[in-house]
């Protein structure tokens, strides 16, 4: 056990865990946000991906050690009030079934829409095709980061 | 240019298990070829190393390249070194799954930059992201594309400045021991090893290179 | 307006609040109908009125409708609620949604499955809001002075046009409760709906984009201790011994032990499913912490000999010994050539076959499958001397009650089992397995717990879809008219066969047969279960039969339905034939069936099944030698439409699932031992696989609601091969069909 301080959404923490915790556990268990989801625990599926240091990385396999001192963003803090375009675009078109993956899906979208303001539908496949959505909510995925850039455009 | 000693060694290897013996008749093939063919290496840059010009010695340095090469078609290291854009991944060597790009640097993008899943060392555990401080793909102005390359195309770009990331003899040999590929020899649970062991790698490397750097024929 | 006879009683209690022993726990989603723009919670009214199990209405107007049924997706959440709304006659921006706990003596039947959510609760729900709609009005009539007739509700305001009185539900909620509850009541006529086939967004949503705790993985209480299960690594096997020594050292572990989840002395429901029933269970505080030690457990294993349980009253016989995908095969192309049981028999069959100018005979096969349900299998917890809470992802709490009530030895009314949105279903969770072995390492304990699987757990731990091969042989005279239909179809442990489905009906001579071999490979439903493989078979099929008899695949199809719809063969034919045509003619128009593009190639497919038609078009294309599915146009005949968007997600994620499922899907056996654990091995649709687009058309019509969950998906198989086969030239009959592909 060691003391390891995070930075998550802008909030500073202490947690008292063994340093090789996967950041995801010490999220859901110690933190309670429990908004970044356990898919498969191998970095597969992307429904556990937060951002570190503005990067779409898999808590699943990041030690929390790597996240020291780090600039943690997680789905409870990618917007003050739930108003992110991205959050707001999936309302919009309806996007989640069950919704366990959208979290890690708007967490990739994300990094997308920062890097390329206007995706292609390619563009779209490339970024998100590390984030597996059971439901098949694919196609609704790719409306709304269309609809999510049109929205960052707008404000900018 | 042919010796007594390289004949001796590739008849020596006719004399290795039945299962082998496919393998040696290409060598012998090899061999007689190689006796007409070029030294891919660069010389007059390298001085230090090929100052002693009889050290050259075709059949070695080509025998060595097939022990070379039978690594760097094996999965641990052409996996990062494919045709494409798309990583490789697996002891079959297909293409990674959720199809990560390359990038311009060879660190992945967008979503899927490398160190986003592989750590700093390997994360524990069957199929899971294996990891090094410097995990990459070559960039995407030096592809060093192993994949689908013959041991003759691979050793020529090897040996091709322009190809291999402007590396003289010298960086080539300091290259065996390069963090990410000795991460080959510890590829973390249930991946398979190189078919040589590093040293034997090592070796059979510096051999190819000090004894000219020859390409086999095919 | 129907007239219906009220079967919605009023009780005045809530079972929550008596097991609690405290206030009744409400899960407020945000106001049902808000734009995303104007976001504001709605004010919370100090008291509320129950006027049903399903409505509570507080003096302020707004309105709390209860959504009995499990939510894995299907967005039962909200067009559950938006039929009481309807009948109620409220404006949807006053209605907040709550998710009812498991309570059949209030809400009846609280089941996610079968695609029955919608059908099931047509009718009660209908009646439970213009019940409380009429208590409403009834309540202002005796406060007015003015007959019940002449008052007309609008948008949750009663209005007396004569007098101009006007007052909304809020102001009359507590006398209307009082009311007895009348014994008949009206239903609105279905052209006067406003909610229903309306597009409501999903009353979730917010807190899914936000990252809220909804999920049963999400729970926790205030000393909750993490549980995990060690299972057996292969079918066959059972628990021998453990050495804990290592392990129950670890940092965080606080037991190690093992459970018996359930005995062969129970009565078991048919869904309890025993794959395994001895697990080696470790405890602690945190789960990494538990995952750590679960590694480091030593555990042996045995062969665990033939087992017996009685399920629903029947012994049921699971065989010794460590199957393999090899073996299976061998097995089912055995029966295949063996009679089988025979369900149907048309004509004369036999005869037709030995008069026969040719015999087109096909052999259709489909491996395991995994659900691979996002949120892998969890349940909280906490059974005390006198009572037990659980609450956790299923859909089926009903099929589990009684054997949980049974194994904790405890009266069902002690036992709250609260409903968690899952993180998906696909039929995974009707099976209650994880909640009795919850349930039983709390009793153990004596403290609140979660069981948590690790995705390898899950995969790994059985409930997968079966084995299926069928054999499908039609006879042609020497004019290539169709004389005769036979099928053969079984399955590793159960046969898929419909005996009385399309087809039969609309062929003379018709003979269906079935057959199973057992296995101790445990099984359950799966997304359209049996009809998401005998679609694919039966439709390629016929696909292949219409181009051996030179007609196009739809006209053939179309002739078979008017021979069964004027003139059907047999009396127990499962499906409407016109309606069934019905899909096929709307996605031949929409899709322009006629006109395919350059470069395209198109297969169809068409199936009846959870009451609902559904015909689809696949729009193939090849690149890198891949096949791509492009476009994808549906046809859906699934009576009243409630939510229209949300049938359509549903349908787009059915047909999704379906195109991932027939190119990739397959979990394969060696020993035992499932060959596939995780998401790196086991290949699941991704983004750039998925159609670019899905077109999905509704029969208009005015017939109850059938299923929408199930139904698009079943097609899918089949219109996919059917493609593929104009793509390649070659004929696809195994799944997944990616791997006869690259076998090509």
């Amino acid at each position: 056990m060691a003391t390891t301080k995070l930075k998550i959404n802008g909030k500073e923490h202490a947690v008292d865990v063994d340093p090789s915790t996967p950041l995801l556990w010490v999220l859901r268990d110690h933190l309670n946000l429990v908004g970044t989801k356990y898919g498969c625990g191998v970095a597969s599926c992307g429904a556990c991906v937060v951002h570190l240091e503005g990067e779409a990385v898999r808590s699943c396999v990041t030690k929390v050690s790597r996240a020291a001192g780090k600039e943690v963003v997680t789905i409870e803090g990618l917007s003050e009030n739930g108003d992110h375009p991205l959050q707001q675009a999936w309302e919009q078109v309806d996007v989640p079934q069950c919704g366990y993956c959208q979290s890690g899906q708007i967490m990739s979208a994300a990094v997308l829409l920062r890097e390329i303001p206007n995706p292609t539908d390619e563009e779209i496949d490339l970024a998100m095709t590390g984030n597996i959505c059971r439901c098949g909510t694919y196609l609704r995925i790719r409306k709304a980061i269309h609809l999510a850039a049109e929205i960052q455009n707008e404000i900018k | 240019m042919k010796s007594k000693t390289g004949q001796k060694e590739i008849r020596h290897s006719y004399k290795l298990t039945a299962a082998l013996s496919v393998l040696a008749i290409l060598m012998t093939l090899m061999v007689t070829i190689s006796a007409r063919s070029e030294s891919a290496a660069f010389g007059s840059k390298d001085k230090e190393v090929f100052a002693d010009q009889r050290k050259r010695d075709s059949v070695k340095s080509v025998e060595a390249f097939s022990k070379v090469y039978s690594v760097l078609i094996s999965p641990r290291c052409v996996n990062c070194h494919p045709a494409g854009d798309v990583p490789l991944q697996g002891d079959d060597s297909h293409l990674h799954a959720m199809l990560p790009q390359r990038g311009k640097e060879g660190k992945g993008m967008l979503t899927m930059k490398c160190a986003n899943c592989h750590q700093s060392e390997n994360t524990r555990g069957p199929h899971t992201p294996p990891g090094n401080p410097n995990w990459h793909l070559p960039p995407a102005d030096m592809k060093m594309v192993f994949e689908g390359k013959s041991a003759s195309e691979l050793a020529k770009q090897l040996m091709d400045p322009a190809q291999n990331g402007h590396k003289d003899m010298k960086a080539l040999i300091a290259h065996a021991d390069d963090a990410l590929v000795l991460w080959g020899w510890e590829p973390g649970d249930g991946r398979t090893l190189p078919p040589l062991s590093h040293k034997e790698f090592k070796e059979a490397w510096i051999t190819w290179l000090k004894n000219g750097a020859y390409a086999p024929e095919k | 307006m129907t007239e219906v006879k009220n079967n919605t009683g009023r009780r005045s209690f809530l079972k929550a609040a008596l097991l609690a022993g405290g206030g009744m726990v409400l899960h407020f989603s945000w106001p049902a109908g808000s734009k995303a723009a104007a976001k504001k919670a709605l004010e919370t009214p100090e008291e509320w009125f129950e006027l049903n199990s399903y409505i509570k209405i507080g003096e302020n107007g707004i309105v709390s409708l209860f959504n009995p049924n499990p939510e894995f997706g299907q967005n039962v959440k909200t067009s559950l609620p938006m039929i009481l709304a309807e009948e109620l006659d409220i404006d949807w921006e006053q209605v907040v949604v709550e998710q009812a706990d498991f309570y059949p003596e209030r809400f009846g039947r609280q089941f996610t499955g079968g695609s029955q959510s919608v059908r099931g609760a047509w009718s009660p729900l209908r009646t439970a809001g213009a019940t409380a709609r009429q208590m409403l009005v009834l309540a202002a009539a005796a406060e007015w002075n003015v007959p019940a007739s002449e008052i007309s509700t609008e948008s949750g305001t009663l209005l007396h046009q004569a007098s101009g009185k006007k007052a909304g539900y809020g102001e009359f909620a507590s006398a209307a409760a009082k009311i007895p509850v009348p014994k008949e009541v009206k239903l609105k006529a279905v052209n006067d709906f406003k909610i229903v086939g309306s597009s409501r967004s999903n009353v979730e949503v917010k807190n899914i984009l936000t990252g809220k705790p909804l999920f049963g993985l999400d729970y926790k209480t205030e000393g909750m201790l993490i549980a995990m299960v060690v299972h057996p690594p292969a079918f066959g096997l059972c628990f021998k011994s453990m050495d804990d020594s290592v392990a129950k050292t670890m940092p965080g572990i606080k037991s190690i032990f093992t459970i018996d989840s359930l005995t062969e002395d129970i009565d078991q429901n048919f869904f309890d499913a025993t794959s395994f029933t001895k697990f080696a269970v470790v405890v602690g505080n945190t789960t990494w912490e538990v995952l750590q030690a679960k590694k480091a457990l030593k555990v042996e294993w045995e062969e665990e000999p033939e087992r017996t349980f009685t399920m629903g009253g029947r012994k049921a016989t699971f065989p010794a010994g460590l199957e393999s995908t090899e073996l299976h095969r061998a097995k089912m192309q055995e029966l295949t050539k063996t009679p089988g049981n025979i369900a149907r028999r048309d004509g004369d069959p036999e005869r037709a076959f030995q008069a026969a100018a040719k015999i087109l005979e096909r052999t259709y096969t489909a491996p395991f499958l995994a659900h691979n349900a996002m949120e892998p299998v969890n349940c909280f917890a906490h059974v005390t001397a006198d009572r037990a809470e659980l609450y956790g992802p299923t859909q089926a709490p009903e099929f589990i009650s009684g054997t949980l009530s049974e194994r904790l030895g405890m009266p069902k009314e002690k036992i709250l089992i609260r409903l968690a949105r899952m993180g998906g279903g696909f039929g995974r969770r009707a099976y209650g397995h994880h909640l009795i072995e919850a349930a039983v390492i709390s009793q153990y304990l004596q403290a609140p717990i979660k069981l948590v699987y690790t995705r390898e757990d899950e995969m790994t731990a059985g409930i997968y879809r079966p084995t299926y091969s069928a054999t499908y042989r039609a006879a042609l005279d020497e004019n290539n008219q169709l004389l005769a239909f036979h099928v053969k179809a079984g399955g590793i442990p159960e046969s898929p066969l419909h005996a009385n489905r399309f087809p039969a009906g609309a062929i003379d001579n018709y003979l269906a047969e079935g057959w199973q071999i057992p296995s101790n490979i445990t099984v359950g439903a799966f997304r359209a279960p049996r009809s998401n493989f005998m679609a694919a078979a039966e439709q390629s099929f016929l696909d292949e039969l219409a181009a051996e008899m030179g007609k196009d695949p739809i006209d053939f199809r179309l002739e078979l339905l008017e021979r069964a719809k004027t003139n059907p063969v047999g009396q127990r034919n499962d499906y409407d034939a016109a309606r069934y045509a019905g899909v096929l003619e709307l996605v031949r128009d929409k899709s322009n069936w006629k006109e395919t593009p350059q470069g395209v190639h198109r297969g169809v497919s068409a199936y009846f099944c959870h009451n609902s038609y559904v015909a689809e078009i696949v729009d193939l294309v090849m690149k890198d030698d891949m096949p791509k599915v492009e476009k994808v146009v549906a046809a859906i005949d699934c009576g009243i439409v409630v939510n229209k968007d949300a049938a359509i997600n549903m349908a787009e994620g059915a047909i999704v699932d379906g195109v991932g499922n027939a190119l990739y899907g397959e979990l394969p056996f060696k020993d035992g031992v499932p060959q596939k654990n995780n998401f790196t091995t086991y290949q699941l649709i991704r983004m750039n696989e998925a159609p670019k687009t899905i077109d999905v058309h509704f029969v208009q019509n005015e017939e109850a609601p059938t299923g929408m969950g199930e139904p698009p998906f079943a097609p899918v198989f089949a219109a996919v091969a059917n493609a593929l086969y104009r793509a390649t030239g070659k004929r696809f009959y195994n799944q997944p069909f990616i791997n006869e592909l690259k076998s090509s």
